[in-house]
């Protein structure tokens, strides 16, 4: 096991490495430049001033050269100065940005294993009777509407119609409500859907059986036995939902004006700043990386079938 | 062994549907019980005569692919069906709701909402079924390539699954359709691009099962040249995941699709497609509610149908759940 | 104090300095409204005071604490507030206050000057700053800050991206760029505490209104030497300002108190101001919850406010004078015939296309929207491009698309932007297809890819919103269609007869006679189908009841923060709630 994990940890070099290449490639392949004017209307930079700007930050070297003096600065943890906020260093956005991102991603993924954990035992222990086509039917509804449409309806719900809410921001508890329970529908739909095959799965197998069999009443046979098997492989999800999740979704927070920082990085790529893009890039990449190894270690030391 | 039972068609950031639990086989064995009774079943059935079986039985599965036959149908038919064109705007009747003339209402330009979701639903359904198609045009032969040449090669692609898998798949996609600019093509494209991972996995997982295989064993001992071996008869065995995994990707291209578009960088107008007007309408949601609503519905229930239609095929095909 | 003549070669020159530094067209819309003004005030307009006028039963709130933002006010977390080196910082400009500043008749009034004084030609300009000027931290503030900004500013380390902005300045652009390392030798000096001298390249009657613009505010030396970048943070920055920033929390909110120090305090009835960030896609839904009193409006919401009895009033529109224009680019078929480019003229059905944009725009025959010098009301010149569909599609007659047949592929390429243009360019695709079967394709582009492409006249095709910079046809004519301009032109067409017109309209010194020269310029543009006048721009915002205290312009219009004014909160003042 332990070597697993040191494996798995040393390959997470070379997988941010690709990462970080291929995001830097994409990025200066894509048309504009960070170079132009803000504002609209605005007619272009003189050369001189461009030039200047160039020199500034380090855009007018070659490509590879801008690769090698990134990956130098990154590796230290400095990814220089935003390009759209020109007076704060990306470590200083992210620093303030994914603490929000994370509390916002935690609360919507304990809710989503709460409430996915539940539908999906109903479904299963109910199955094919209407407690199951209603839980699926949830479920699914779930993870079926785009997140920014449930967000705008939650906002006209729950901000105007039965005026519980505010519409926006992140200073209250009271602010957290809407923005979480929009971001863990989906999540709570897959987990739902999950708990059901897997509950359903090891409810059929033999030793349920074996235990029903023994005289066991219904209950402890649900929560002890099979719970504990069918619960396993839902670990397994955890790790990418928790990436997805908690690096926050860009529309549920935009539209909840939450300051996290998956609103950054639409802003990043629209106003082509460069340092932005490839920090939240590598961020993320290297917290999903993170986030799927402890799971995978989770898993393996949770079902002893499984030698690592 | 890799652990394998994450291992998705599908990524799961915003549209998210569930991994297959196709797990290779092996992990969660058959037990002897149901081998036994297999064996005895009698009428020698093919797995997919079974599956086409089991799935009929399936309620909501059934429902689901009728409407996807439905959408497919509207899609195909879309010229004749809808009533006016898509582009004829009328700016006497902005924003209206459903009338007589209109059963779905105006758009913020007077075009009949009705045809522009008639038309939305086969762009829907291309855009689904495009992006499955590079999916799998590049993760099957990846996939299988790995399975079957294994070595070296296998560890090498297998590595660079690896590193596309940790990619955080809607940011890339972003990426790729910002480089590439809007269109239906390149929406492919970027779908395409950063949705192969998943397939690839099993494909791979599903050919070195099936490598090992007496069936493939004795082909061989008849002298069967491995390319042959490996297209007729490994791959055939080796697509219900495949199946699987496309079912329930088409949806999920649809959501990215409709969140691009929400974004900025998905299909241009006058084009329909039901995720720009649903990112369209959103500004309308006070005064113009059916802007929204109605192709956010429209979307819900493709997605809806898919996914049962794609649950309904996992349980048919899994030999296990007999 | 004899007025300093500003003749048209000056004008040009602002032209020049304003286009250079990539001044938002729109900003400078109001800018030289004064210029015209300045040949009978001068310079030294007093200010009125400020004091609130209470209607009757009016009474002032307790509280003054104004709060707003949204409509693309503060859409996005500002860079800083540093407008010294970054004009596009974003911040908020009543942090500060400059050596001029406008009012709501975007006329140049003086703020932190006192006495404003040029020499015989206007090549050089005394100021005298106000002895009661003072930091946010109760030190002094004098010429010597102006001087010192300047520099800062112009100074190559610097790296500011519009310092040509003060290239008027002697010796200003060679320091910029370099040819000159000695920054004594730039033309900006402070003869002593309240008397800063600025010597000019040459005759600069206009002088001064750049220096009410934001370009030229200045910057407090011991905090930027104290906390570099970081100095316009909540915690660093002292400002000379009406207002300071008391709190700046990144992404969230910014908050401004009154500046005890401000010269002009006490005629400032705000205490308090909150600035919540508030993305575009959040639309007006936290005016409509209560979270905020003043707000932009945008299409979508326009019409359900003016339904609404009690919201109508609350709804005003407000000047942001700009055009929605095509351009069938002249070197791309099909647009390369003449024809073709008549036929889209009169296929064009402007009253119906602006209804798609909800009382955001209203038809436009000529580029100078009306209310402005130089606006045509003229009946020959709306026949030129009038809207006939049948002479449209006779137009055709004679060329490879006769009928409305074998169109090429055309892209019609515009902005991704906010604010009502996209539905507005597919109804102008709906029309044309109507009416000449002419079928276009859209393609929304993002702001720099469209800028980059559209200065080197890439596109086929193009939908364009342009903004008044300052109110003079030179600036809609000649800064934007002048065919012999080296840098920034959007389209290829040229003409030398319009050409001359517009240099002709520079030179004449005449006021009649220079209109009559743009009339004639508009005429031949026009025929010539250079360009398709389509729309023209509307804006409107939203206020709660409390808010009172709105300037109001000569037209009766009332005037909000933009680019230009920005005396808003200066005079806003809230009362009780009936």
């Amino acid at each position: 096991m332990v070597q697993f994990a040191i494996s798995r940890v040393l390959w997470l070099i070379p997988t941010l490495l690709a990462m970080a290449l291929v995001t830097f490639l994409v990025m200066h392949a894509t048309p504009g430049s960070p170079l132009d004017p803000v504002s609209e209307g605005a007619n272009p930079l003189s050369p001189e001033a461009q030039r200047n700007l160039a020199a500034h930050y380090g855009l007018d070297r070659p490509l590879h050269e801008q690769f090698v003096i990134f990956l130098r600065n990154a590796v230290q943890g400095d990814f220089g100065n935003s390009f759209v906020y020109r007076t704060r260093t990306v470590r200083e956005i992210l620093a303030d940005t994914f603490p929000v991102s994370l509390l916002l991603g935690s609360m919507a993924l304990v809710l989503a294993v709460a409430g996915g954990l539940a539908l999906g035992i109903l479904a299963a222990v109910y199955q094919n009777r209407s407690w199951d086509y209603v839980s699926v039917t949830l479920a699914t509804a779930g993870v079926a509407v785009p997140n920014f449409v449930l967000a705008v309806f939650f906002i006209i719900l729950f901000s105007f119609i039965i005026p519980l809410f505010p519409t926006g921001g992140w200073d209250s508890p009271r602010n957290w409500v809407l923005p979480t329970i929009t971001l863990a529908l989906a999540p709570m739909g897959i987990i739902a859907r999950f708990t059901r095959a897997s509950m359903l799965e090891v409810i059929r197998a033999d030793y349920t059986l074996t235990a029903r069999a023994k005289g066991l009443a219904e209950a402890p046979v649900i929560f002890k036995h099979a719970l504990k098997n069918a619960l396993i492989p839902i670990v397994t999800l955890l790790g990418p939902m928790f990436a997805a999740v908690g690096t926050g979704s860009f529309f549920v927070e935009s539209i909840y004006r939450v300051p996290g920082m998956g609103r950054f990085f639409v802003l990043s790529m629209t106003g082509r700043d460069y340092p932005m893009i490839m920090a939240v890039v590598l961020t993320y990449g290297a917290f999903l990386a993170i986030m799927n190894l402890v799971v995978d270690l989770a898993y393996g030391a949770l079902d002893p079938r499984i030698r690592l | 062994m890799a652990l394998s039972t994450r291992e998705s068609g599908s990524s799961v950031e915003g549209g998210l549907t569930p991994p297959s639990d196709a797990s290779p086989v092996g992990l969660r064995g058959q037990s002897p019980r149901s081998e036994a009774a297999s064996a005895f079943a009698g009428r020698p059935t093919s797995l997919w005569r079974d599956a086409w079986r089991r799935l009929l039985r399936n309620k909501l599965a059934v429902a689901g692919g009728v409407v996807v036959i439905l959408l497919v149908l509207i899609a195909v038919s879309a010229d004749f069906l809808a009533p006016y064109s898509y582009t004829k705007t009328n700016f006497g009747r902005l924003n209206e709701g459903p009338t007589r003339a209109y059963p779905f209402g105006t758009d913020q330009l007077g075009r009949d909402m009705l045809s522009r979701m008639i038309y939305g639903a086969r762009v829907s359904m291309l855009v689904g079924l495009g992006a499955q198609v590079i999916v799998v045009l590049i993760g099957v032969p990846i996939g299988a390539l790995a399975g079957w040449v294994g070595g070296r090669v296998d560890t090498a692609l297998t590595r660079f699954i690896d590193v596309m898998y940790a990619f955080p798949r809607l940011l890339f996609v972003i990426l790729v359709m910002s480089m590439l600019g809007a269109g239906l093509m390149n929406i492919f494209i970027a779908i395409g691009l950063t949705g192969w991972v998943g397939i690839a996995r099993q494909t791979r997982a599903q050919v070195l099962a099936l490598r090992q295989k007496e069936f493939v064993e004795g082909a061989r001992a008849l002298g069967a040249p491995s390319w042959r071996l490996l297209i007729r008869h490994v791959l055939p065995n080796a697509l219900s995941p495949i199946v699987v995994a496309v079912t329930f990707g088409i949806p999920e291209a649809i959501f990215t699709e409709a969140a691009l578009s929400f974004i900025g960088v998905g299909i241009n107008p006058p084009t329909p497609s039901w995720g720009q007007m649903v990112g369209e309408g959103q500004q309308y949601l006070r005064s113009a509610w059916h802007l929204c609503v109605v192709p956010s519905i429209a979307i819900a229930i493709t997605m809806l149908s898919f996914t049962f239609l794609g649950d309904g095929v996992r349980d048919a095909l899994d030999p296990r759940l007999k | 104090m004899k007025p300093v003549r500003i003749d048209d070669t000056q004008m040009d020159l602002l032209a020049t300095r304003l286009a250079a530094i990539g001044v938002g067209r729109r900003d400078f819309l109001r800018l030289a409204a004064g210029l015209a003004a300045l040949g009978t005030t001068g310079f030294n307009a007093t200010r009125a005071a400020a004091a609130p006028k209470l209607g009757a039963g009016e009474k002032l709130a307790k509280e003054q604490h104004l709060r707003f933002g949204g409509g693309s006010w503060y859409d996005q977390d500002p860079a800083s507030h540093d407008f010294n080196k970054d004009l596009y910082c974003g911040g908020t400009p009543q942090l500060w206050a400059g050596l001029m500043k406008f009012d709501a008749n975007f006329e140049a009034v003086p703020d932190v000057a006192s006495k404003v004084t040029p020499n015989a030609d206007g090549s050089v300009w005394t100021f005298v700053i106000r002895k009661d000027a003072k930091w946010s931290d109760g030190t002094p503030f004098t010429a010597r800050d102006f001087e010192w900004s300047w520099k800062r500013q112009l100074d190559p380390a610097t790296a500011a991206p519009y310092a040509s902005f003060l290239y008027d300045i002697k010796n200003g652009e060679a320091f910029n760029k370099k040819q000159l390392g000695d920054a004594s030798q730039v033309g900006v000096r402070a003869k002593d505490d309240s008397t800063l001298e600025v010597t000019l390249e040459g005759p600069r009657g206009y002088f001064p209104v750049l220096s009410a613009y934001q370009a030229a505010l200045p910057a407090h030396r011991p905090s930027v030497e104290k906390h570099g970048d970081k100095w316009t943070e909540a915690a660093n920055i002292v400002s000379n300002g009406p207002f300071v920033l008391e709190a700046w929390e990144h992404n969230k909110v910014i908050v401004l108190r009154k500046n005890k120090h401000f010269f002009g305090a006490k005629d400032i009835p705000l205490e308090k101001v909150t600035i919540p960030i508030i993305p575009i896609a959040s639309g007006v839904l936290p005016y409509e919850n209560n979270e905020i009193d003043l707000s932009r409006l945008q299409t979508a919401d326009l019409k359900r406010f003016q339904s609404d009895p009690r919201l109508a009033k609350e709804a005003f529109r407000f000047p942001y004078p700009g055009t929605w224009y095509l351009l069938p680019q002249v070197t791309k078929p099909p647009f390369d015939n003449l024809k073709v480019r008549r036929a889209v003229a009169h296929a064009l059905d402007r009253e119906n296309i602006v209804r798609v944009s909800q009382g955001f725009a209203l038809p436009a025959h000529s580029m100078i929207p009306p209310g402005f010098p130089g606006a045509l009301d003229d009946a020959k010149i709306r026949n030129i491009q009038k809207f006939d569909p049948k002479l449209a599609m006779q137009q055709l007659k004679g060329t490879p698309y006769e009928g409305g047949r074998n169109w090429p592929k055309i892209s019609l390429s515009l902005r991704d932007e906010a604010l009502g243009s996209k539905p507005l360019a597919e109804a102008v695709q709906a029309t044309l297809l109507e009416h000449l079967n002419m079928k276009t394709e859209l393609e929304v582009l993002e702001a720099r890819v469209f800028r980059e492409r559209l200065w080197k006249q890439e596109f086929q095709f193009v939908w364009i919103r342009w903004f008044m910079d300052y109110p003079d046809p030179h600036n809609e004519y000649f800064d934007t269609f002048y065919g012999k301009k080296t840098t920034g032109k959007r389209q290829a067409w040229t003409n030398d007869a319009f050409d001359k017109e517009l240099e002709a309209g520079r030179d004449t010194r005449d006021t009649k006679k220079r209109m009559a020269h743009y009339a004639k310029a508009e005429e031949i543009m026009q025929s010539d189908v250079g360009y398709v006048p389509v729309a023209w721009v509307v804006r409107y915002a939203v206020a709660k009841p409390t808010v009172r205290g709105i300037e109001k312009n000569r037209q009766g219009e009332f005037v909000v923060d933009g680019n230009i004014y920005t005396d808003m909160l200066r005079h806003i003042h809230m009362i009780e709630k009936a």
